[in-house]
């Protein structure tokens, strides 16, 4: 037997709801517990869920109608079964007998163009618009079918015409067009005519009320770079301490290195060298900090492998240079150049590119002019030295001079598990001394 | 100390002068320091003065061509320094009313060379003749002078060589005249020489006259004035000048022309210096000052407008820019758009455009379409101008028919281009300017027509 399923009604003051979508069709098979239609009130949206098996023989309104409470919406029943006893009063008969036009003029159709004035006269004569509020919309040529209405049951009244107008672009005949064909969205105001939107105003729309955001898939290696770095912060106890090293001395190698390579010579020993080759040397004389921490042993380094963070396209890469103790400056120089370079081209060997692979990292921000930052060890390893800019600083100069001198920022994280403050203190002042009293031959 | 302004003007040529107007209007304290007579280039030794004497000398063209309007005419004579005193009368009345212009909207003119010492706490100090101003805001106005290009042997302007200013105090018509530079000013002063006798030589460096105009209407216009004598050497580079004589190079040959008179007309250059504008710190680019499209320098609260910004040297861009400066001071957002600005060159046929020309639209790669028709398609141009010739082209985009460009090359064009350039400002396509209703029968109509040709 037919059973009518009728707008339910959510709550004492509601007295009709919109139809904003239809699961089903007219015919559709439909089950128990099967959602029907949704439907909205002016504070909450609902669905309805069919409550017995059969087809949908008939619905009786559509999307965007707006049915009181209580009314008969649709019905459910065996096929060929008659539904027209259901049809509400106020509702359009559909039937594939009837012809979509005939429905669309039979109803207050607010899409036609055409129609606009009949509209406006309809809705004025049910008392729906105040009369200045129409006289408004009529001088400006504005629809009323944009406005939304803010006075007693929703009654359009001056007001809201105004600031509809306000907010309505004025638009070139051109951006126009445009907009409509390249789906483009004119701002408030534009650069022509008192404010105008031109075409080349025009922009890829941004709506806030949908998405304004777009989310993409995480590319492998940031997958991996994330999970290491968040794995790093879960599974030690890293802090950093900093301290600054007065770089007089490898300015001034610097200044060598450039005259040096005026003159011919090859090799362009970098700051970022000089610091490099300085932790080397700290290293070798701090063998705990160049080691890697497995919990319930540690592993001490014989040789030094130096990690060394690349930024690239793709993300942080941080390759190796394997027995970088055995390097003399110049080497270290090369070799730091061509990992950088095949980090950038994706050449490198992924093998250099493990935590395990080195027994200790640099990341140098120094370039970007960071003066400070805490940088986040590679574990298993104990530490990572973080490289800071180049600031004056004012200095001691003894019997009572003070000067400003340029001094290079170092910041060192280690893993507190491994070692004390005290000896991460003094491995940290080493790496000072050493840059301090940099020696090499060029 | 005397009190702060709203807002100083260095210069009272059209940007100055209009931006004072404005800016008093609407209640702005202004200042306007101006060395000379207020008007500017335009009124006293550009615009004003050349179309007054290229009046003159059209009513001749008429009189003497009468009879093929049934006008019987006996001897017709013009008297040059009648012309010449005309003028006078014409730019002393104009300059005069911007003087009462500056009084009725409460703008303190003070007439002398300005020099900017700098800025303090209390504003931007100007040093006015004798006077310290005080301003919050400062508009340098301060325009161009005609450049004169380093050929060797060209002396400086005066008897022999002329420049804008010096052509216009002729005391008597020259016998013959060369002209080095085929621009509009030298153009509009070959017509006006060439109407009353002159033997007018032009010697352009590139391959047409009128550099920047509609490429097809120019080489018209310069055949309408080749059968009225004048004589152009085009691609010619003038290498020395010597005594009266203009030596230049043409396809590799070297030719020379004499004249009574040399006239230079090659270009303008900005004014930038001498008035301290260094001890502000405003930058210059490619010889003028250079401004965004609020006509902002880059240092706060000093703003430059007119010839000086050393691009669109026209009293029509210079009055807009003023415009743009004062709007934005009193709270109107405003900004300066050059895509529209109207070039009209006064010659007889008049010749005007404005927007894109088919060389522009395709040195940028606009794609565009193009609708041309003779100027005969107008009943009242017909009616007004025997034998005469012109033409109307309107160039609209490809895809959506937006007009990007109108040129017209007969009279009186000039009075015409406007509604083009409000077509282009307003970014209509031709179906709204078909709706457009032109009166009839005018001259304008031709550009209805030129519509519906696409």
């Amino acid at each position: 037997m037919a059973t009518v399923v009728i707008m339910p009604k959510q709550g004492q003051s509601v007295e009709s709801c919109i139809i904003t979508e239809w699961n089903k069709k007219k015919g559709d098979k439909v089950t128990k517990g099967e959602i029907l239609f949704a439907y909205e009130t002016d504070k909450a949206s609902f669905e309805e869920e069919s409550d017995l098996d059969g087809f949908l023989l008939d619905l009786f309104y559509e999307v965007g109608d707006e049915v009181p409470v209580l009314t008969n919406v649709c019905v459910i029943g065996e096929l060929g079964e008659p539904t027209d006893t259901f049809r509400p009063g106020g509702a359009v008969p559909k039937g594939e007998s009837i012809p979509e036009t005939a429905v669309v003029s039979e109803k207050p159709s607010i899409k036609s163009e055409e129609s606009t004035n009949a509209v406006v006269a309809s809705v004025v004569a049910s008392g729906f618009v105040s009369p200045r509020a129409k006289n408004l919309a009529e001088k400006e040529g504005l629809s009323l079918e944009a406005v939304k209405g803010s006075g007693p049951k929703g009654r359009i009244i001056e007001e809201d015409v105004l600031s509809v107008l306000a907010s309505t672009p004025k638009i070139t005949p051109l951006a126009k067009i445009v907009a409509g064909q390249e789906q483009l969205q004119a701002s408030a105001t534009g650069s022509g005519l008192g404010g105008s939107v031109k075409a080349k105003d025009l922009t890829v729309p941004n709506p806030v009320y949908s998405n304004d955001f777009e989310i993409k898939k995480l590319t492998n290696i940031r997958k991996l770079i994330a999970k290491a770095m968040h794995n790093s912060l879960q599974n030690s106890a890293q802090l950093t301490h900093h301290l600054g090293a007065d770089a007089r001395r490898m300015l001034e190698l610097r200044k060598k290195v450039k005259k040096a390579n005026d003159g011919g010579y090859l090799v362009n020993i970098t700051l970022n060298d000089m610091v490099c080759f300085a932790v080397v040397k700290a290293l070798k004389k701090f063998p705990q900090a160049n080691a890697h921490f497995l919990g319930d042993s540690v592993k001490y380094f014989n040789k030094i492998h130096l990690g060394v963070a690349v930024d690239t396209d793709r993300g942080l890469m941080v390759p190796v240079i394997r027995n970088a103790d055995d390097l003399s400056i110049q080497g270290l120089s090369n070799q730091l150049k061509e990992v950088a370079a095949s980090c950038r081209k994706g050449s490198v060997n992924p093998e250099l590119l493990s935590s395990e692979a080195a027994s200790f990292t640099i990341s140098n921000l120094g370039n970007y002019g960071v003066e400070m930052f805490t940088p986040v060890i590679n574990l298993p390893q104990v530490g990572i030295l973080g490289v800071n800019t180049i600031v004056p600083r004012p200095k001691d100069l003894g019997d009572g001079v003070y000067a400003f001198v340029p001094f290079i920022g170092l910041s060192l994280t280690y893993d507190h598990q491994a070692l004390d403050g005290g000896e991460a203190t003094r491995f940290l002042k080493q790496i000072a001394i050493e840059i301090e009293n940099l020696e090499f031959e060029l | 100390m005397s009190t702060t302004f709203d807002l100083a003007i260095i210069g009272g040529g059209p940007a100055g002068y209009v931006a004072a107007e404005r800016a008093g209007h609407k209640g702005l304290k202004v200042v306007l320091i101006e060395k000379s007579e207020l008007g500017g280039v335009c009124l006293n030794e550009g615009c004003i003065p050349t179309k007054t004497l290229l009046y003159s000398a059209k009513l001749y063209d008429n009189a003497l061509a009468g009879s093929k309007y049934g006008i019987e005419t006996k001897e017709v004579t013009f008297d040059f320094s009648k012309m010449m005193a005309r003028k006078q009368k014409v730019v002393k009345k104009l300059v005069g009313g911007v003087g009462l212009k500056m009084k009725e909207h409460h703008v303190e003119v003070i007439k002398s060379e300005a020099y900017i010492k700098g800025r303090s706490a209390a504003g931007i100090e100007i040093l006015a003749g004798t006077t310290t101003v005080l301003a919050t805001n400062l508009l340098i106005c301060t325009g161009s002078e005609a450049f004169l290009p380093p050929i060797p042997g060209l002396g400086a302007p005066g008897d022999l060589i002329l420049t804008n200013r010096e052509i216009l105090d002729l005391k008597q018509r020259p016998e013959s005249l060369v002209i080095i530079g085929g621009g509009v000013i030298g153009l509009e002063f070959a017509s006006f020489f060439n109407s009353l006798g002159t033997k007018v030589t032009i010697v352009e460096m590139l391959d047409e006259i009128l550099t920047g105009m509609d490429r097809e209407m120019s080489e018209m216009l310069r055949q309408v004035y080749a059968k009225k004598g004048i004589v152009f050497n085009l691609s010619a580079k003038v290498t020395e000048v010597k005594g009266n004589e203009v030596i230049f190079e043409k396809n590799g040959k070297k030719e020379s022309v004499s004249g009574e008179k040399i006239l230079v007309s090659v270009g303008r250059k900005a004014n930038t210096t001498g008035f301290g504008l260094e001890n502000l710190g405003v930058e210059t680019y490619r010889g003028g000052i250079k401004v965004d499209e609020k006509m902002r320098t880059n240092v706060p609260n000093v703003f430059a407008a007119g010839d000086v910004t050393g691009f669109s040297l026209l009293a029509h861009t210079a009055s807009r820019e003023g415009e743009v400066v004062v709007n934005n001071l009193t709270g109107r957002a405003d900004r300066m758009r050059y895509n529209a600005i109207p070039g009209v060159v006064y010659t007889n046929p008049e010749f005007s455009g404005v927007g894109l020309t088919e060389e522009a639209a395709k040195a940028q790669n606009i794609e565009y379409r193009v609708a041309k028709l003779p100027l005969a398609y107008a009943g009242r141009f017909i009616a007004e101008n025997e034998g005469g010739i012109g033409l109307s082209k309107v160039l609209v985009g490809a895809k959506y028919g937006e007009i990007l460009g109108v040129h017209i090359l007969g009279n009186p064009s000039g009075e015409i281009i406007y509604g083009a350039a409000m077509a282009i400002e307003m970014e209509m396509t031709l179906k709204e300017m078909e709706e457009v209703v032109f009166p009839h029968p005018t001259v304008s109509e031709i550009f209805k027509e030129t519509i519906f040709a696409f």
